[in-house]
């Protein structure tokens, strides 16, 4: 304490408090620069660290495998069969797959959903009290919508595979969707809402993705972030790996190609963490493989998919990574619970925990607070009492434009019409241009409009920290230049109304991710084309329940549209001689 | 009573948010009562609506262990015929209060704000209106406390020692409020009629919950006792909770009389430094036991909050008003989630939420140590604002 009120001391005496406040629009833009920096130092060495089995109990890979020669040719027996089922209809396809699961012991049921249908079975554990259940799920098609030829057949030959062994503690099931999203989702809400046959609690699951009838692949990808930030617990992303590469696969995490996979150094570590941060805060719109659908349940899941088809791995190798984990899982006592469930991955070994990448986005956060002091002291209106109109005008703003930005959200799930949303926001962003000569608002209301909106956008990003921290820390970097607008009086010069325009432009929600999405190569959401990136948006709300859109409408919006009124033109500043009027 | 007509609209006004709040979502109420920021076991509805069916039944009431709520409030409460006679009492005693804090505002010596203010600041404090829709019975010792606070200006004494008594009575700790109160009474005669007539009131108001409940004194044990000793350890804001999570049984009781006496030890040097500063010292008071009592919700915050308008004179000497309003706000938006992602994802624990309390109680406590630090700096600048004095180093 000592030190501090020696500090503080020099500090006053100095008279820096002042100058610090002078100049808080550059501390913003440093405190972002820090942001920024200190995610980039996170692949340096020493900065990460190596992953490991946290849980004892879980012993990856200990017992020894049999899925091998013995199971090779129920594989393909499966799949001579399978392959001729693509082009029927879901109905048949779950008809004949059932009477394969009821054929070794599986009880099977077929949940409809609203489109399709679900097929899934349950083998209730010989050793359990059928309290706790491992999934293996396996869509019909993947998510490019190729047929997951090879995946079913390793899920039928697994589970015909399992309902042979006594070892099992937890009940499994296996589920065929339709597809790796909507579908898989609507199945497990259905789980553990309505369904009258169920094994209990799931503890994690597994999905299985092989398109194809070849018999060999190349290397494994692996898929873990789920929907709304959501991560698998560290222990199970692990022992996938872990047990892959004792296999003697090569594993890939975001897309890494296969020459790539051996690297690993700064610049690679690097493009896999922000892969991981792009597509865990576009969770929903970028490729969903199927983990995803477990999400919210206290499930921890994550997609194993096959790549290639020249390689030297054969099918069965693909069939002995689900085995080997479900004997791990089998082993566990507790839920997952000893390792991390905040993570970020720099390699299929290497990762950096919360508290490493929090920080950056804790201080981008307060860039916004900053901001929003800025805006509030840094004017001469800072002297006008709080307790008046000035603040009331402005809390009345916020209150409607929340009040309107839900309205809009809730009407836009119903039409959703990207290129109307679109213009909304290019009309709102231009309005200082539209409405000119107005006097919409007096100076002082419009700086205090824009603190409302900083503030509220940075207790938003504050909150998201610990829930979506990816989502968080790109929405605070995308909205910062926002923070930059400056008001308009009469006598401003046309080029700072443009210059608000553009800043109010690129911080716009839709707009920036629309920019985003089709400038940035790597961006994750490869086949979303120009607007349909804003209707991927809305469809993931209503399919898979990611709230993303929501955050943007009721979190990033009407921050937005806020500064975009402030800057509306306003009335001249006030001078001295108001400010002691209205005192 | 005549009232002027913005008074009449700000009441009206309070009263029809709520009831239209309890209409328009009805499912709020029970998502409210269910979140622990808004309900205890001392003052969740459920309860309540238990322990008026046990009565209603005839069943001993305080058997169960469920219900924690003094006998008569579940008595007069089981006299209304249905639950929407209930939420209209909610909604009317919490425009009751928004009144009484109008006319408390009247009897403000030092007050450069319209009187109409406060009273929108507490219609319009987010925390006071969920408090009222999740139908939360703290509502019921806030309403006795403003009763007590407005009479006692009012000059009214044995009304106000019988409200603080009835408050005392629903949850404990605002008994303490007495020792405030007497601050503000000028005459020692009066100041013993006022000790005398709370405990008489306190002693009738027991004596018939003890015919209301059978001629039993079950309801003690379950009431007080289970405030007093922290029986149930269930988490909240407060501050409690997690000391004894996991404490060795030993220490409990020792630790459990030490954080009794927390709350009780500042409210006498409270009262007797600012006894030129009476209604300050009582709401001060009213600050340390919302911060220090075992079982608080964000309705007691919220209801602090809206009390503190009353000292804007001293504003001006805050030192650091941006900080606590921040960590008040931060505290609210962050408890429910990090409670979220402890309980319903699983991917958090507990302290996660224990952290968030504590930012919680570091912003009521700021928002004290400030507020006392003004009126110090207020008292020395006698009642003349300097802001340009320095009086301290640092």
């Amino acid at each position: 304490m000592g030190l501090l009120e020696r500090v503080q001391r020099v500090i006053v005496s100095r008279g820096l408090i002042p100058k610090i406040m002078a100049q808080l629009p550059k501390i913003s833009i440093i405190f972002v620069a820090i942001s920024i920096l200190m995610i980039a130092i996170l692949p340096m060495d020493g900065q990460y660290r190596n992953t490991y089995i946290s849980e004892n109990a879980l012993m990856p890979s200990q017992a020894y495998s049999y899925f091998r020669e013995t199971e090779w040719n129920i594989v393909r027996g499966y799949r001579n069969e399978l392959v001729h089922m693509e082009n029927s209809t879901s109905r048949e396809r779950n008809q004949i797959m059932e009477s394969w699961l009821n054929e070794f012991g599986v009880k099977t049921q077929i949940y409809e959903n609203r489109d399709n249908e679900v097929l899934y079975g349950v083998f209730h554990a010989p050793r359990g009290d059928g309290t706790e259940a491992i999934v293996l799920a396996v869509p019909w098609f993947n998510v490019d919508g190729e047929f997951n030829t090879n995946g079913a057949a390793v899920g039928v030959a697994l589970a015909r595979y399992f309902s042979r062994w006594p070892v099992w503690s937890k009940n499994i099931i296996v589920v065929f969707s339709e597809n790796p999203d909507s579908a898989l989702r609507s199945w497990v809400e259905a789980y553990y809402t309505s369904l009258d046959l169920t094994g209990g609690s799931i503890e994690a699951a597994i999905v299985l993705d092989s398109p194809g009838e070849n018999d060999y692949f190349d290397y494994l990808e692996v898929y873990y972030d789920g929907l709304n930030g959501e991560l698998p617990n560290l222990d199970l992303v692990n022992i996938g790996i872990y047990i892959a590469e004792h296999e003697g696969m090569r594993v890939s995490l975001h897309g890494t190609p296969f020459d790539q996979i051996k690297e690993n150094n700064y610049w690679t570590r690097l493009k896999i963490l922000v892969a991981s941060i792009q597509s865990s805060a576009f969770s929903g719109l970028t490729k969903t493989h199927g983990n995803e659908a477990f999400s919210g349940w206290r499930i921890q899941s994550i997609t194993l998919k096959t790549k290639g088809n020249s390689g030297p791995l054969d099918i069965t190798c693909f069939g002995r990574v689900p085995e080997a984990m479900f004997r791990s899982i089998n082993n566990l006592l507790e839920k997952f619970h000893q390792s991390f469930f905040f993570y970020l991955l720099l390699a299929p070994r290497q990762f950096v925990s919360i508290s490493s990448y929090l920080p950056s986005a804790v201080i981008l956060s307060v860039a916004f607070v900053i901001a929003f002091m800025d805006s509030y002291i840094n004017n001469p209106s800072f002297a006008l009492p709080f307790f008046s109109n000035y603040t009331l005008i402005p809390a009345i703003v916020w209150t409607v434009t929340l009040v309107a930005c839900f309205i809009l959200a809730q009407l836009f799930l119903i039409l959703p019409i990207p290129s109307l949303l679109l213009l909304i926001n290019i009309v709102i962003s231009i309005s200082s241009i539209i409405i000119q000569n107005k006097k919409l608002f007096k100076p002082a209301v419009s700086n205090r409009l824009r603190s409302f909106a900083f503030l509220h956008l940075s207790l938003i990003l504050t909150s998201l920290l610990m829930v979506n921290f990816p989502l968080s820390f790109m929405i605070g970097l995308m909205a910062f230049p926002m923070t930059k607008v400056r008001s308009i009086t009469a006598n401003t010069a046309p080029q700072i109304k443009l210059e608000n325009i553009i800043l109010l432009m690129i911080s716009n929600p839709f707009i920036a991710l629309i920019i985003y999405n089709n400038v940035s190569s790597n961006s994750g959401l490869q086949g979303l084309q120009g607007l349909r990136v804003i209707n991927r948006l809305i469809s993931a709300w209503k399919d898979m329940r990611c709230w993303t859109w929501f955050v943007l409408c009721l979190g990033w919006l009407p921050s937005w549209i806020m500064v975009a009124i402030s800057v509306i033109e306003n009335e001249r500043e006030p001078t001295s001689h108001d400010v002691k009027k209205n005192e | 009573m005549v009232m002027p007509v913005k008074e009449s609209h700000i009441v009206l006004g309070c009263f029809v948010s709520r009831l239209l709040v309890s209409f328009v979502f009805p499912s709020l109420q029970h998502q409210l009562d269910q979140s622990v920021e808004f309900s205890t076991p001392m003052t969740s509805f459920k309860s309540i609506q238990e322990g008026i069916y046990m009565f209603t039944k005839g069943l001993p009431t305080y058997n169960g262990g469920v219900v924690h709520h003094s006998p008569i409030l579940i008595w007069m409460l089981s006299i209304l015929p249905s639950q929407l006679f209930i939420t209209v009492l909610y909604a009317a005693i919490d425009a009751y209060i928004a009144f009484q804090i109008l006319q408390i505002s009247k009897h403000l010596k030092y007050c450069n704000l319209p009187n109409y203010i406060f009273g929108i600041l507490y219609v319009l404090n987010p925390l006071v209106l969920l408090s009222c829709v999740s139908k939360s019975s703290i509502i019921f010792t806030n309403v006795l406390i403003t009763t007590a606070l407005l009479h006692v200006l009012q000059g009214n004494i044995v009304f106000a020692s019988m409200a603080i008594a009835a408050a005392g009575y629903l949850s404990l700790y605002p008994i303490l409020l007495l020792v405030p109160l007497l601050g503000m009474i000028a005459s020692w005669k009066r100041k013993i009629l006022s000790i005398i007539t709370t405990i008489i009131t306190l002693q009738i108001l027991l004596f018939i919950s003890y015919e209301i409940n059978g001629s039993s004194w079950d309801f003690i044990d379950s009431t007080y006792g289970k405030i007093l000793t922290f029986s149930k350890v269930f988490p909240n804001i407060g501050l409690w909770w997690y000391f004894f999570v996991e404490m060795f049984d030993e220490f409990i009781p020792f630790f459990k009389s030490v954080f009794n006496l927390i709350v009780l030890v500042f409210i006498v040097p409270f009262t007797i430094r600012f006894n030129q500063q009476p209604l300050f010292a009582f709401i001060l008071c009213l600050g340390w036991i919302i911060l220090t009592k075992p079982y608080p919700t964000l309705g007691d915050a919220g209801f602090f909050l809206s009390l503190l308008p009353f000292f804007n004179s001293i504003f001006g000497y805050l030192r650091y008003p941006l900080l606590s309003t921040l960590l008040i706000l931060h505290a609210v938006i962050l408890s429910p989630i990090f409670y979220h992602l402890w309980i319903d994802l699983g991917s958090g624990n507990s302290n996660f939420f224990y952290a968030i309390t504590l930012v919680y109680a570091l912003g009521i406590a700021s928002i004290i140590a400030d507020l006392t630090w003004a009126m110090l700096r207020n008292e020395y600048d006698e009642g003349k604002p300097n802001y340009n004095v320095k009086v301290t180093q640092i």
